[in-house]
């Protein structure tokens, strides 16, 4: 318990840290575009975009369910990497039980997501061979979910495009109900707030 | 007896059969005319729509009966009347100004203190594509009007901008006459950086070739580093790395020599640019 209320409060400080470069970078745009310098604009802008990705991950940090199945989240493991250009934003989650693991990755505001997610919502994308690979729907939007085996172990892939976004998951020896499992996914908030 | 029986089943069976087979022909022959009944109304049809009158009735008949296709057709468009998609002959275009960005900032603000993240993000990028549109249209008006004795061409002037952040900004300016053209583009791309390490970063390995035919060598321009090249096809081409993430490039062709090309590219503002587009 009190190590959650720690993380909760470490979360909320990163949060306002957050929120305050993106007044500071505001400032900064304004002062600069009505000094008539637009390099340094564009530069504070830049800043804004970053503050932006910042606090919306964290916020999707906090929407992510602390229990995933029988796992739970390794919240030390969480991870937020931002302003890599083409790569976005990336979001990354881990959630363990015995020897149960799933990896979440949630990959946002990149322009080659959204070609990635184009292609993944062809109809003919989720034409399953053997019943390991389906397409179902959470919080209404498609996802694919293509089982495997990797050392002797089950592993399930799961995709979720969300316009310039992409929430994937990957399980590790997870026998049980995998469309129970990723129902669990606040889709339509992580949509909600990066989108 | 036996015998009998056998005729009688005979006589029956091709009975039926050929009763089976006028009845086969009957049918085809009424399915034959309704059907071109039905073509024959259908065009009548058809015709009416286009405006055509009954005048081609016949002609319709005949085309059926003698299998010449097209002849209602070049009737139809005849007559003048549009079917299909029209072609546009009118309209304004669209308003080519850049987005406000004071209003963008607000709302970006606003959004952002709501918690509507996504808004926030849209009304920066808006932001930062009006800044860029901006510095590209500062930039443009900076440039020479004439080039080596060749005049801009200022409906050929182009800034573009993805409003990414990253992805940065591309302004072209374009000089010609009958005979030669020079081509002066600037590129601003974080992504740049590493280009303009490759251009300049090994003179080892970007080095000069010293053997056979000499396409491209580094040259210094009002103190900057260069690379200028040559191709018989394409002509000359100067490419100028300045600072951190910006590129200057400069296309001469039908430029009889190497000093007439570094002689126009000098023409050019070098500093004036990098301070415009904030490079050290």
């Amino acid at each position: 318990m009190r190590s959650i209320l720690i993380i909760l409060i470490v979360i909320g400080l990163l949060n306002s840290a957050g929120a305050q470069d993106f007044a500071n970078s505001a400032q900064t745009a304004k002062q600069s575009y009505s000094s008539g310098n637009l390099e340094n604009t564009r530069f504070a802008l830049q800043q804004m975009l970053q503050s932006i990705d910042l606090v919306s991950a964290k916020e999707v940090l906090k929407v992510l369910p602390e229990t995933f199945g029988a796992m739970s989240a390794q919240s030390a493991a969480d991870q937020i990497s931002l302003g890599t250009g083409f790569a976005g934003v990336v979001i990354h989650r881990e959630y363990l039980s015995g020897d149960k693991t799933a990896s979440m990755e949630i990959i946002s505001n990149s322009p080659l997501i959204s070609s990635l997610n184009a292609m993944l919502a062809m109809p003919f994308i989720g034409a399953g061979n053997n019943g390991e690979r389906m397409v179902i729907k959470i919080d209404g939007y498609k996802a694919l979910i293509q089982k495997g085996l990797e050392d002797q172990k089950v592993t399930y892939d799961v995709q979720i495009p969300l316009g310039s976004t992409l929430i994937t998951l990957k399980t590790e020896n997870f026998t049980d109900d995998i469309q129970k499992l990723v129902s669990a996914i606040p889709v339509a908030k992580v949509s909600q707030t990066l989108n | 007896m036996k015998k009998v029986w056998i005729l009688t089943g005979l006589i029956l069976f091709f009975k039926v059969q050929a009763e089976a087979q006028f009845l086969k022909k009957l049918q085809e022959k009424a399915s034959n005319a309704a059907e071109k009944v039905i073509d024959r109304k259908i065009d009548e049809k058809t015709d009416k729509l286009l405006g055509n009158g009954g005048n081609n009735n016949t002609e319709t008949s005949n085309t059926q009966g003698t299998s010449v296709s097209g002849t209602g057709a070049g009737a139809g468009s005849n007559t003048g009347v549009k079917s299909g998609r029209m072609a546009n002959t009118q309209g304004g275009g669209l308003i080519t100004s850049p987005p406000d960005v004071k209003a963008n900032l607000s709302t970006a603000e606003d959004s952002f203190k709501g918690g509507n993240y996504g808004s926030a993000r849209y009304a920066v990028q808006q932001a930062i594509l009006g800044v860029e549109m901006e510095i590209g249209a500062k930039l443009l008006k900076s440039l020479p009007e004439k080039v080596s004795g060749l005049a801009s061409q200022p409906d050929q002037d182009g800034v573009s901008s993805s409003g990414w952040g990253w992805a940065g900004l591309v302004i072209n300016r374009t000089y010609s006459s009958e005979s030669r053209q020079f081509i002066f583009s600037i590129a601003n791309n974080s992504l740049l950086s590493a280009v303009n390490q490759f251009l300049m970063g090994s003179g080892a390995a970007i080095g000069q070739s010293t053997g056979g035919q000499q396409d491209w060598k580094q040259i210094l321009i009002k103190g900057n580093k260069a690379i200028i090249e040559y191709d018989a096809d394409s002509g000359y081409k100067l490419s100028i790395p300045l600072g951190q993430s910006s590129l200057l490039s400069f296309e001469g062709i039908n430029f009889s020599s190497e000093q007439d090309m570094v002689a126009a590219v000098n023409e050019f503002n070098i500093d004036e640019i990098r301070k415009t587009l904030g490079e050290k």
